[in-house]
């Protein structure tokens, strides 16, 4: 797979969009992230893999902000973003969904795009006693959500309650509902997980969609097959340390990986 | 009997007022303030004392501090912002960094604390006496006999029971109470979206404190008296109740479950003869229907008897 620009035929080597230098992250006497440099260049899709306790969503959560590093920086384009709390980062346009579905349960499909919308409007509590200030906004957003929803085939499920849906359905409300929020970039934790097989490739399918309108995306994945379909690159992860990194048939071949999922094993 | 009726009936509209606005925190944004009750408390007195005058009236019987004589509305409006003041404290110290059940106990440590207080320091709010002869609103301009007063303060606090009702309504229909109720269905997705959980939250929780001020000073001009007993920290759980049987996160359930809980068991008991082996057996009984009725809710229909309203926004076929 080849990003945007090399298919232009654009040698320049894209803007970093999200970057982590040294970042670390100890509970108790475990450190859990070991000063990791990571780069996620503008417009591409980097994998992040590893055997289970790796320290992949704890990097994940101190990159959108969930969690704090101990040391190092993270920076989303040039802007040190490192004491910025996780809504101002999502606001900065670094938006993350999670490894189990962190749908509104007791929220519509329709309701849970709609809360994600950023528009000032559908924001304020000043805006709230005046309805002609948020109806306006609200038709649009609704119409940019029901054309979300029909890229993943779920408006007829746009009226029922989030949480009656599918585990694939929740995923992919997740992932549209990130897209409402006008993302630079998309870190996703896991979305493959907990999906039936047979949703597996509509999930697939609508990242490189999302891939393809210019939206960068750091996904952290087991299933190497599926990180091989979609990254461009994958950084890989064991024991709290990036310990390889490039494309995945290149990683593969390094006996640290090998090792690092063979011990797993 | 007319007086009794206009008395439950207050009683009704003024534990709807209350809990609206709990409903507002614990339905909408699911917060756990179990220190809710001292948020109404702090209505009352700071509208006792806004109204008493000096606390060498009377013969001095009473001591508490800042005694004023304002006229309507002052004392309402100082009550209702003096319960904001102390939800933006509170709420700035409870709803951060901690987890929600442990926001819980925190809110719960706050009322003990309170009453404590209250009681302890007797040139506060008079101790456990309580303050009392606290002046009817408009009392110099009508004065009423009781069955006849009771009847116009139905109306004067239904007034505030429709005003906070579409306030309420208003805030939880908007966009903006879409977005308090995703914090409460999930803090970290919806920070994740850009929303300032803390902010949302300790907004709510201010809005929902002022209108359990407002109902505090409602209770007090009515009563003409205000004691701790009637703010022990068991009586939040009354109003939890009321909106968990009438249905959490539903306006008209909660004047339901206050009609069913605060007035039929909770007023209501106390016009019942009494019997049993002890002086205080209904009273205590009263006590064991709301923790009967808590339980039985959770546990066979936790969505009450009128549950949440699904938004569905696109027109039905």
């Amino acid at each position: 797979m080849t990003s945007s620009a090399e298919a232009a035929g654009d040698t320049t080597p894209a803007p970093i969009e999200l970057r982590a230098a040294g970042v670390t992250r100890s509970f108790g006497g475990v450190t859990a992230v070991d000063r990791v440099d990571l780069e996620v260049p503008r417009g591409q899709c980097v994998g992040l893999i590893g055997p289970n306790g790796a320290g992949k969503s704890t990097l994940l959560n101190i990159l959108a902000g969930a969690e704090r590093a101990d040391a190092g920086r993270v920076l989303l384009g040039r802007r040190d973003v490192t004491r910025l709390p996780a809504y101002r980062r999502a606001r900065l346009g670094l938006i993350r969904t999670f490894q189990i579905a962190s749908e509104f349960s007791n929220l519509t499909v329709l309701e849970n795009l709609l809360v994600a919308s950023p528009e000032p409007a559908l924001n304020s509590l000043a805006s709230a006693f005046v309805t002609r200030r948020w109806r306006g906004p609200q038709e649009e957003a609704l119409e940019q959500a029901l054309a979300l929803l029909k890229g993943v085939r779920l408006e007829e499920k746009a009226d029922e309650l989030a949480g009656t849906l599918s585990g694939g359905q929740r995923r992919l409300v997740e992932i549209v509902r990130a897209l409402m929020s006008r993302p630079k970039i998309l870190l996703l934790d896991e979305p493959t997980a907990g999906v039936d097989p047979g949703r597996i490739h509509d999930v697939e399918n609508y990242i490189t969609t999302v891939r393809s309108s210019g939206v960068t995306i750091l996904m952290v994945e087991h299933q190497l097959e599926v990180v091989n379909r979609l990254c461009d690159s994958v950084y890989v992860m064991a024991e709290g340390r990036v310990i390889a990194s490039g494309s995945l048939d290149a990683v593969r071949q390094q006996r640290e990986v090998v090792e690092a999922y063979v011990g797993e094993a | 009997m007319g007086y009794y009726i206009s008395s439950l009936t207050v009683y009704w509209i003024i534990g709807s007022i209350a809990g609206l606005g709990l409903n507002l925190q614990f339905g909408v944004a699911g917060i756990l303030n179990f220190a809710f009750i001292i948020f109404q408390a702090t209505g009352a007195y700071v509208a006792a004392l806004l109204s008493l005058g000096p606390d060498t009236a009377f013969g001095g019987f009473q001591h508490y501090i800042f005694g004023a004589r304002l006229p309507f509305p002052l004392p309402l409006v100082g009550g209702v912002l003096a319960a904001g003041l102390l939800s933006l404290i509170v709420g700035a110290v409870g709803l951060r960094k901690l987890r929600r059940d442990y926001q819980a106990m925190v809110m719960l440590v706050i009322s003990v604390i309170a009453t404590t207080i209250a009681t302890g320091d007797h040139s506060l709010v008079n101790g456990t006496a309580g303050v009392a002869l606290v002046p009817r609103p408009f009392s110099s301009l009508t004065p009423l006999g009781p069955t006849a007063f009771g009847f116009a303060f139905v109306a004067f606090s239904a007034l505030f029971l429709l005003i906070t009702y579409a306030i309420v309504y208003r805030i939880t229909e908007s966009p903006w109470g879409r977005v308090v109720r995703a914090t409460r269905e999930g803090e970290a997705a919806a920070a994740a979206l850009g929303k300032n959980v803390i902010s949302l939250r300790l907004t709510v929780f201010v809005i929902g404190g002022m209108i359990a001020g407002l109902s505090g000073v409602l209770l007090v001009q009515f009563i003409g008296a205000w004691s701790p007993p009637g703010w022990y920290y068991q009586e939040t759980f009354v109003f939890f109740t009321a909106i968990i049987v009438g249905g959490t996160g539903n306006r008209l359930g909660v004047l339901f479950g206050t009609l069913l809980i605060s007035v039929v068991i909770g007023q209501g008991s106390t016009y019942l003869p009494q019997f049993g082996p002890t002086p205080v057996f209904v009273a205590s009984m009263q006590w064991v229907f709301i923790g009967l009725a808590i339980l039985g809710f959770l546990w066979f229909r936790p969505e009450g008897v009128i549950p949440e309203r699904i938004r569905r926004l696109l027109k039905q076929p």
